[in-house]
């Protein structure tokens, strides 16, 4: 594209037949992927006739297909020098200065050509964070799946996220906000006894921050504190009756005291809240099934096994099915299920690795 | 009044300490694991301890295996230093006035071989003279200790043919054919040699899984009498299966009179082996629900118990684990079946948090309820920098059963440690049940049981028909039943005496069923005594 703009812009400019004598053999040496030859040409022709701004702007492009970035540098500039709304110059230039890590003099030249997707890349790494993640946000709109353009944005994503949390440490470090921000990170981190902390700490200021609670339940469901977990998931759920995670976390460790009854009331308010959730479903099944409610316990299993398929989730649904129908005498039903078990035993789990 | 009503909140506030460490003079071994920083597997994994009356003087006496010199990195051929007495197993006779005295070296018990590092013991009277043997295993070859019955043992192994080889952890004596001699069986661990060690984590540097090595067949010795085994692994079925096993325990699980023997794997399924009643053995964890975790897991199988918990009168499996997991309760449910009941025995709160190994089920305050004691400690030394909720050091665990729940108390001790075998039995002869524990790297930690006012009953069994110490038979007492073994836990072998508590009844009706089949009933029985019962030559 940029070649045949090149063209065009070269047929009414060059008055001289040896320069475009170069130029055609610089196109017809890079069209073969012969760059070294076509900067030659290139250059010959500029040398023929110094003001051919497309002479500079073909001889920068050899150069960048080279992967000559610094190269390429010194021609574009004088392209602008001759013909200051190049576009295809201010195009090139920039790719070549951000290449060479020179972002912030890159912005200006793509911000001409109007290029979101190195405007944004540019732009991250001169630390416009809010710019960056506006153009990569719009690149994406027209190539959703690029994996550059992806890697990029969440890159600047996770900046922006970090600059602004990093703002809010720095300017209110004894908020409840800093303490809950500062707590999240460890918690990333494993961190277990930091997070415990800084989680306590922010409690301890705004003890009705939406979510807070649960996420100190989660650092000690973690560490299998099932008693603190449980105070932790309740809270939570005073201040959101209606959040089913919360439900689910305080169903489940309850369970893990062995507080069935509690547990399956909770389990059933969960998945009312957020019904066809697999793993509220499951942990309902093994509640019933230890209240020796079979029906429902069958009921719930199977339905994890309709939602989740070939999931690990789903091997175990079929492990606790097979359990079931060996107390109830059905042993050909039991033989069926372990060997649906046995199929998925080896599907990866989400579970925490051995240490 | 008020006087009166402060001392009734104190009393109901502070329990009473059900067990208390004691530091018994003479008692002066050093399990000597020898870290270092090649990180070889066997340095985590030692050591066993046994309680058993080797001189038949009415006191329980002391075996500790030792683990041996590893250096680093270790050279071939492999020597751990055995000969050197710091790195002996020691056997401590126990005193009249509760002192222990070293008597490994007059007993003949001082050097087990420079090849071998130690792992555990197995107790039992395999040539039914009276005197109970020990039986030694190690990474290396195994050793058979006969008892002369005059203070001192002989080294029979090779005449035996039980050394076995690789890396043997458990093992114990039972009688799987009913023909009074008793047979034994021996786990092991995996297929692992110092030169083909590595380190895994990363850059934590630690001790690998036992995924990253091949699993390797445990081993069944059939006692063939004069002091000789045959080694039936193959003809058993046993060695169908291949297995990471570090804990075995035996019961009759069916109730069809043949002992079966459940082991307890590293990382994958769990083996139940039912006893055919013909010589051979079928592998039956999965079909049996007692392989896996409720939610069809593989487990870190380490240590376990094949007792009867919630006095159903079946027995009933708890297999120790690692963090993250539980250890697993598999409840008895009759008809070949069991239930994974860890949440409703208490234990998702008790032990999801913690590494369990030796493992005991045993009347500690003598309520008729069988309670829960765990040695405990993580496999890594260096688990706090990877997750500081974990620790390498750890209190054992002690839960008081309270109809097949189980809360927690206070283990009687506040330094934790990295504990690993434990045996059970009632060293002071008081009608309460001890403990002693072993520590890698540390001294036995002994737990002395100061005791109530509930009665009890020991029964002792002496068999004619049956094998001499009546291993395998079934004793109800009271309701209770006891499965008569000195095997199970991790790397231990527990005093064979069978304790009941009986709470507030003075006497008790016992009902045997020995292995040979006869079955024997002694009624009004009084309590607070230790009873000898003699198999009836006839039925």
């Amino acid at each position: 594209m940029i070649r045949a703009l090149l063209f065009l812009f070269l047929a009414w400019q060059t008055s001289s037949p040896e320069a475009l004598q170069h130029m055609q053999a610089g196109a017809e040496a890079e069209k073969n992927g012969r760059f070294e030859a076509a900067i030659v040409e290139f250059r010959k022709a500029t040398e023929v006739e110094p003001t051919l701004a497309a002479g500079f702007v073909s001889l920068g492009q050899a150069y960048l297909e080279n992967h000559d970035y610094g190269g390429a540098i010194a021609p574009l500039k004088q392209a602008l020098k001759l013909s200051p709304d190049l576009r295809p110059a201010h195009q090139l230039l920039g790719y070549a200065l951000l290449a060479r890590g020179y972002a912030a003099e890159a912005i200006p030249h793509l911000e001409k050509v109007e290029d979101s997707a190195a405007l944004g890349i540019a732009q991250l790494e001169a630390g416009q964070l809010p710019d960056a993640v506006a153009n990569l946000q719009a690149a994406l709109a027209k190539r959703p799946d690029d994996p550059d353009l992806l890697y990029y944005f969440g890159r600047a994503s996770g900046l922006l996220s970090k600059q602004s949390i990093d703002r809010l440490i720095a300017a209110h470090p004894d908020s409840a906000r800093a303490h809950q921000a500062m707590a999240e990170n460890y918690y990333v981190l494993r961190q277990m006894p930091q997070a415990e902390k800084e989680f306590q700490g922010a409690i301890r200021l705004r003890p009705d921050l939406p979510k807070i609670h649960l996420e100190l339940g989660l650092v000690y469901a973690g560490g299998s504190q099932w008693p603190k977990a449980e105070e932790a998931f309740r809270a939570e759920t005073k201040l959101q009756p209606g959040n089913a995670e919360a439900a689910y976390r305080l169903g489940n460790a309850l369970l893990q005291q062995g507080k069935v009854r509690e547990a399956r009331a909770e389990l059933t308010r969960a998945d009312k809240l957020q019904p066809e959730m697999p793993e509220t479903l499951y942990s309902l099944g093994k509640a019933a099934s230890l209240e020796g409610d079979a029906a429902s316990a069958e009921k719930a299993w199977k339905k994890v096994i309709e939602l989740e398929k070939e999931s690990s989730l789903a091997a175990q649904a079929h492990f606790a099915l097979a359990g079931l129908r060996r107390k109830q005498g059905k042993s050909e039903e039991a033989e069926r299920e372990m060997e649906e078990f046995k199929k998925l035993q080896n599907t990866p789990s989400p579970e925490v690795p051995r240490q | 009044m008020l006087k009166t009503a402060i001392t009734v909140l104190l009393a109901s506030a502070v329990a009473p300490l059900v067990l208390e460490v004691k530091h018994p003079a003479g008692l002066d071994f050093t399990l000597q694991n020898s870290p270092t920083s090649q990180k070889y597997l066997i340095e985590t994994m030692p050591g066993g301890v046994a309680l058993l009356d080797y001189n038949n003087d009415g006191l329980l006496d002391i075996f500790l295996v030792n683990g041996g010199r590893v250096t680093n990195p270790m050279q071939t051929p492999e020597s751990f230093d055995r000969s050197n007495p710091v790195y002996w197993n020691r056997l401590y006779r126990q005193n009249k006035d509760g002192s222990f005295t070293d008597v490994t070296k007059e007993a003949g018990l001082a050097n087990v071989g420079d090849g071998n590092y130690g792992m555990g013991v197995a107790v039992g009277d395999y040539d039914n003279d009276g005197y109970s043997d020990i039986y030694v295993t190690n990474y290396g070859k195994n050793v058979l200790y006969h008892n002369n019955g005059d203070g001192t043992f002989t080294d029979v192994t090779a005449k035996a043919g039980v050394a076995a080889g690789g890396w043997s952890v458990s093992a114990g004596f039972f009688d799987y054919d009913n023909d009074g001699k008793l047979d034994l069986f021996v786990t092991r661990y995996m297929e692992w040699d110092t030169k083909h060690s590595k380190t895994c984590g990363g850059e934590w540097h630690t001790y690998c899984p036992p995924e990253e090595f091949p699993a390797t067949t445990s081993i069944l010795y059939h006692n063939l009498g004069y002091g000789t085994f045959e080694d039936v692994s193959q003809r058993s079925g046993i060695a169908t299966k291949k297995g990471r096993a570090l804990g075995v325990a035996f019961a009759d699980y069916d109730g069809d009179g043949f002992t079966d023997v459940f082991v307890a794997n590293d990382g994958m399924q769990q083996f139940l082996f039912r006893n055919n009643g013909n010589g051979t053995f079928t592998e039956r964890g999965l079909e049996a629900g007692a392989a896996l975790s409720e939610d069809g897991r593989r487990l870190s199988g380490m240590g376990v118990v094949f007792q009867d918990y919630d006095n159903d009168g079946r027995p009933d499996i708890m297999v120790t684990e690692l963090p993250r997991e539980i250890y697993g309760v598999y409840r008895n449910e009759g008809k070949g079946l069991f239930s994974y009941r860890s949440l409703e025995a208490g234990l998702g709160m008790l032990s999801s948090g913690s590494s369990g190994w030796g493992v005991g089920l045993e009347d500690f305050d003598n309520d008729g309820w069988k309670d829960l004691f765990v040695a405990q400690g993580h496999v890594l030394d260096n688990v706090e920098q990877i997750d500081p909720s974990l620790h390498y050091q750890e209190l054992p665990l002690l839960a008081m059963n309270h109809r097949g729940r189980f809360e927690r108390t206070d283990p009687g001790t506040g330094s934790p440690v990295a504990g690993r075998g434990a045996a059970f039995g009632d060293l002071n002869n008081d009608g309460w049940q001890d403990v002693v524990m072993t520590v890698l790297g540390g001294s036995p930690q002994v737990f002395v049981n100061p005791g109530g006012k509930q009665h009890w009953l020991v029964v002792k069994l002496r068999g004619t028909r049956s094998n001499r110490d009546g291993l395998g038979a079934c004793v109800r007492v009271n309701g209770q039943t006891r499965f008569a073994t000195t095997a199970g836990s991790y790397l231990s072998a527990s005093d064979k005496r069978l304790h009941f508590g009986l709470g507030s009844a003075d006497t008790a009706g016992i009902e045997i069923a020995w292995p040979s089949g006869v079955r024997q009933t002694l009624n009004d029985v009084h309590a607070d005594q230790f009873l000898e019962v003699i198999e009836p030559e006839k039925p």
